[in-house]
C-alpha cells in the first residue's frame, strides 16, 4: 500500500508524519528526534550535512551553513524584504535567473529549492528506515501567505528530493485539520500560527468534514528569529559595555549571540529571570571573552512588545475579513513554538476573552494535519465514501492531539479543505491601474475569466502585466510576471476580444492564460512567475 | 457509481453556462444573501471538491469537475461581494493620455505608449458605460431580459462598440436556453 508522508517543511525545524490505522506516527531522526532542524551544511571536508548534524558546523563553518532557505525560496531577489532578510545571514547569496536567490558556498551555486530538496530527503530517507518501505508521495505544508512563486518553488524542491508532491496546503489549515477531524462539529475556530520565521492567522469554519477557511493573513517576515535577533541586539548592546567590543560585525560572534538568546527566550517562557553567562565568546585579538547577562520576564517582554502587538493587530485584521467577532470563536489554536511566550498566550486571551487551547503540540501539529490529508488523498484513510470507525486515523479517540476521549457520532467522512487565495490578484490595464480578477480570500481552487480588448487601431500584441496586491495602482503592487500575445490580426481598437482567464489550484499556484477569441486562431500565453523556478510551471 | 454521474452531469451543466449569474451557478434564488451561498456551497464542496474524486474520475473528467467548482468557488466569492467584485468606475478621464481612448465618437488615437489591454470600463462611451454597468447588475440578480434591455440602450448609445455587440450576443444566446 502506498504511504504518503506529510511534511511541515519549517524555516526553522521540520516535521515529518504519516497516517496509520492507529493513529498519527511522527517521523524520528537518527538519534530519535521528533523535529529535524532546516539547516544543510556544506562543510569543507565535503558532502551535504543535514539537519541536528549540520547544526553543529553554524560556528566552525558559519559561512558553510545554510539555514532558513525558507525565507528565500521562490522569492525575488530584488524585493526589499529580501534585501533585509539578507542581512540576518551568513552565507552568501547571489541573484541568479529569473531573479531568483542563489546560494553560493565555494564554487557550489545552488538554487534555494535545491537547498530544501536535501532538508526533505533527509525526511524521506528518515521516513523509508523507519517504515522500510519507500517513499514517494507528500503533501507539504507551506505558510497561507506564501506567494504563487514560493509555492512552485517548494513543489520544485519536493521533486528534487524525488518526492511526488500531491498536495500543498497551507500551514494554518494543516493544524486545524489535525485538530478537527472527526469531531464532525460545526464550529468556528482561529488557529494562530506563529513559528521561527513567519507569522499566519486563519479563521476557518469546521463544519462536519469541511474545513472552509473564512480568511487568512500572515506576515511573512515575522517570527522567533526577530525575536531572538531583538534580544541578541541587546546582548550586543551589552557586550560593547561590558567587554567594550562590538561583537555586531562579526559574523560567528553575533551567530553566538543569537544562540544565546534562542535559550534565553526558551528559559523565561517557564521562569521570571534568566540569569547566567555566556561563554565561549571568540573576541577580536585573540581573546576569548565571557558574557555574563540577568534578565527578567518582563524585561523580554518588553523588548520583544512590538512584534506581539504585530501579532495582534494582524489578528484583529483577519478576524475583520472574515466577519467574526471574537467571542464567535469557539477554540483558539496555537501553532509554532514561538506561542509558547506566556505573553503571547496572554494577548490571545485578552483578545479572544478565551484561553487559547494548549493540549496540542505547537511544533507537531501541522505535519499530523499534512499526514491526515495524505491518507486522504492517496485514500488510505476512507473505505469508499464513509470511513469505517476501526479505519479512522483521528477519530476523537485516537486523536494525535489530547482532546477529550468523546467517541464520534458517526464514522468521519473524507476530510474536505478549502483553502484560500492568499492575495489579491489583478492584471495592469491602460492608464497605471489595475483590474482585479481574483480577490484574496477567495475559496480556492477558482477560476474567474474576463474580457479585454485593444486600446488603439491595429494593435497586434498585447501585454498583459499581472500583480499581485490589495493597491489600485499597478506599480504599487507586486509585480508576478508578464504575459504576452503577440501576433493578433490588425483590427480597430476595441475589435478584438482577448480572454484573460486566471485559475488559483488547490495548491494556491495562479495558472495565468489568455487567448484571442477573435480572429478564430486562437493562441495562448502562459505566465512565468518571477521568483520561480525557471521553465516549469 | 451513480454518484459519479451526478458530480459530471452538475460539472457539464456548470461550464456549459456561457454568460450566467452566480445565482444560477450556485443553483439558488436571485439575490440571496452570503448564509444561503455558503450552505450551496458546502453542498457543492461534498458533491465536488475535486480531492473528493482524484482516484475515481478519468484525468479529462477531472478537469472538467475542476473548472466546474472552481467558477463556482468564484460565483460563492462574488455573493460573499467581501471586496466588490465589479471595481466603482475608475476615473479614466482623468488620464490625460488616455483621454482619446473612451472618446465617445470612437475616433481613431494615437498610439499608445504601452500595449496593455484596456477594460470594459475603456471599450465604449461613458454614457454606454452607464448601461452596461446596470446591465451587470440585471445579470448579477439573474434578470436575463433586464440585462438585455440595458445592453441594447449602451450600444443605442455606442454603436460602435463591438465590445458591446457581443457582450448582448453572449446574454441573448443564454436567454434562448
Amino acid at each position: 500500500m502506498a504511504v504518503a508522508l506529510g511534511i511541515d517543511l519549517g524555516t526553522t525545524n521540520s516535521v515529518a508524519a504519516i497516517a496509520t490505522p492507529t493513529g498519527v506516527e511522527l517521523i524520528l531522526g537518527p538519534r530519535g528526534e521528533r523535529v529535524h532542524p532546516s539547516v544543510v551544511a556544506f562543510p569543507a571536508s565535503g558532502g551535504v550535512v543535514v539537519g541536528a548534524d549540520a547544526k553543529r558546523y553554524r560556528l566552525s563553518e558559519t559561512a558553510h551553513v545554510v539555514h532558513s532557505a525558507k525565507r528565500f525560496i521562490g522569492q525575488n531577489m530584488r524585493a526589499p524584504l529580501v534585501q533585509l532578510a539578507l542581512t540576518g545571514v551568513r552565507y552568501k547569496v547571489i541573484e541568479g535567473p529569473n531573479q531568483q536567490p542563489i546560494v553560493s558556498i565555494r564554487d557550489r551555486r545552488m538554487t534555494m529549492p535545491e537547498i530544501s530538496s536535501h532538508v526533505l530527503l533527509h525526511l524521506k530517507r528518515a521516513a523509508e528506515r523507519q517504515l522500510g518501505t519507500q517513499v514517494k508521495d507528500a503533501v507539504v505544508t507551506v505558510p497561507a501567505n506564501f506567494t504563487d512563486a514560493q509555492r512552485q518553488a517548494t513543489r520544485e524542491a519536493g521533486r528534487l528530493a524525488g518526492l511526488d508532491v500531491m498536495r500543498l496546503i497551507n500551514e494554518p489549515t494543516a493544524a486545524a485539520l489535525a485538530y478537527g477531524f472527526g469531531r464532525d462539529t460545526d464550529e468556528v475556530v482561529a488557529v494562530f500560527d506563529f513559528g521561527g520565521g513567519t507569522f499566519d492567522v486563519s479563521i476557518l469554519r469546521i463544519h462536519g468534514e469541511l474545513f472552509e477557511v473564512l480568511a487568512s493573513e500572515g506576515d511573512f517576515f515575522l517570527g522567533g528569529d526577530d525575536l531572538d535577533r531583538a534580544l541578541a541586539e541587546s546582548l550586543a548592546a551589552e557586550c560593547q559595555r561590558t567587554l567594550e567590543v562590538d561583537p555586531r560585525p562579526h559574523a560567528a560572534l553575533m551567530m553566538k549571540l543569537m544562540m544565546g538568546a534562542e535559550a534565553i527566550k526558551i528559559h523565561l517562557s517557564d521562569n521570571d529571570a534568566a540569569e547566567g553567562e555566556i561563554e565561549g565568546l571568540d573576541l577580536p585579538g585573540g581573546r576569548v571573552g565571557v558574557l555574563p547577562f540577568a534578565l527578567t520576564r518582563d524585561q523580554f517582554e518588553e523588548l520583544i512588545a512590538g512584534y506581539v502587538q504585530r501579532t495582534i493587530d494582524v489578528t484583529r485584521q483577519v478576524l475583520n475579513a472574515a466577519g467574526i467577532q471574537p467571542h464567535q470563536v469557539a477554540e483558539v489554536l496555537c501553532v509554532g513554538g514561538s506561542t509558547r511566550i506566556p505573553i503571547v498566550r496572554r494577548r490571545l486571551a485578552e483578545l479572544f476573552g478565551r484561553e487559547p487551547n494548549i493540549s496540542i503540540n505547537p511544533d507537531e501539529v501541522v505535519a499530523q494535519g499534512a499526514a491526515i490529508q495524505a491518507g486522504s488523498l492517496t485514500g488510505t484513510l476512507t473505505a469508499g465514501t464513509g470511513m469505517g470507525a476501526h479505519d479512522a486515523v483521528a477519530t476523537a479517540a485516537h486523536s494525535p492531539l489530547t482532546h477529550g476521549a468523546r467517541p464520534p457520532p458517526i464514522p468521519p467522512r473524507r476530510p474536505v479543505l478549502m483553502d484560500v487565495n492568499p492575495a489579491t490578484l489583478a492584471i495592469h490595464t491602460a492608464g497605471g491601474y489595475i483590474e482585479r480578477l481574483l480577490d484574496k480570500n477567495a475559496p480556492i481552487p477558482i477560476e474567474r475569466t474576463r474580457i479585454f480588448t485593444t486600446s488603439r487601431d491595429n494593435q497586434t500584441r498585447v501585454e498583459i502585466d499581472c500583480c499581485r496586491g490589495e493597491k489600485r495602482r499597478y506599480a504599487e503592487n507586486e509585480p508576478l510576471g508578464t504575459l504576452l500575445l503577440d501576433g493578433l490580426a490588425p483590427r480597430p481598437r476595441g475589435d478584438l476580444k482577448i480572454e484573460v482567464q486566471f485559475r488559483v489550484d488547490a495548491d494556491g499556484i495562479l495558472h495565468v492564460r489568455a487567448s484571442d477569441q477573435t480572429s478564430g486562431q486562437r493562441q495562448e500565453a502562459h505566465l512565468q512567475v518571477f521568483g520561480a523556478p525557471v521553465g516549469k510551471p | 457509481m451513480s454518484a459519479r454521474i451526478d458530480v459530471l452531469l452538475w460539472a457539464q451543466r456548470v461550464v456549459g453556462r456561457k454568460v450566467s449569474s452566480p445565482y444560477l451557478l450556485l443553483d439558488i434564488p436571485p439575490g440571496s444573501d452570503a448564509n444561503v451561498a455558503q450552505d450551496a456551497f458546502h453542498k457543492i464542496a461534498r458533491m465536488a471538491h475535486p480531492d473528493l474524486h482524484r482516484n475515481g474520475l478519468t484525468p479529462d473528467e477531472l478537469e472538467l469537475v475542476t473548472t466546474a467548482y472552481a467558477r463556482a468557488a468564484a460565483a460563492y466569492q462574488e455573493i460573499r461581494g467581501r471586496t466588490p467584485t465589479v471595481p466603482p468606475p475608475r476615473p479614466v478621464t482623468v488620464q490625460p493620455n488616455r483621454r482619446e481612448t473612451i472618446s465617445p465618437t470612437g475616433s481613431p488615437t494615437g498610439p499608445t505608449s504601452d500595449g496593455s489591454p484596456i477594460t470594459h470600463a475603456q471599450a465604449m462611451s461613458s454614457k454606454a458605460l452607464i448601461y452596461y454597468r446596470k446591465a451587470e447588475l440585471c445579470l448579477r440578480r439573474g434578470d436575463l431580459s433586464g440585462a438585455v434591455l440595458q445592453l441594447k440602450m449602451a450600444i443605442a448609445s455606442d454603436p460602435r462598440s463591438a465590445f458591446l455587440r457581443s457582450a448582448l450576443s453572449e446574454v441573448m444566446a443564454e436567454v434562448g436556453k
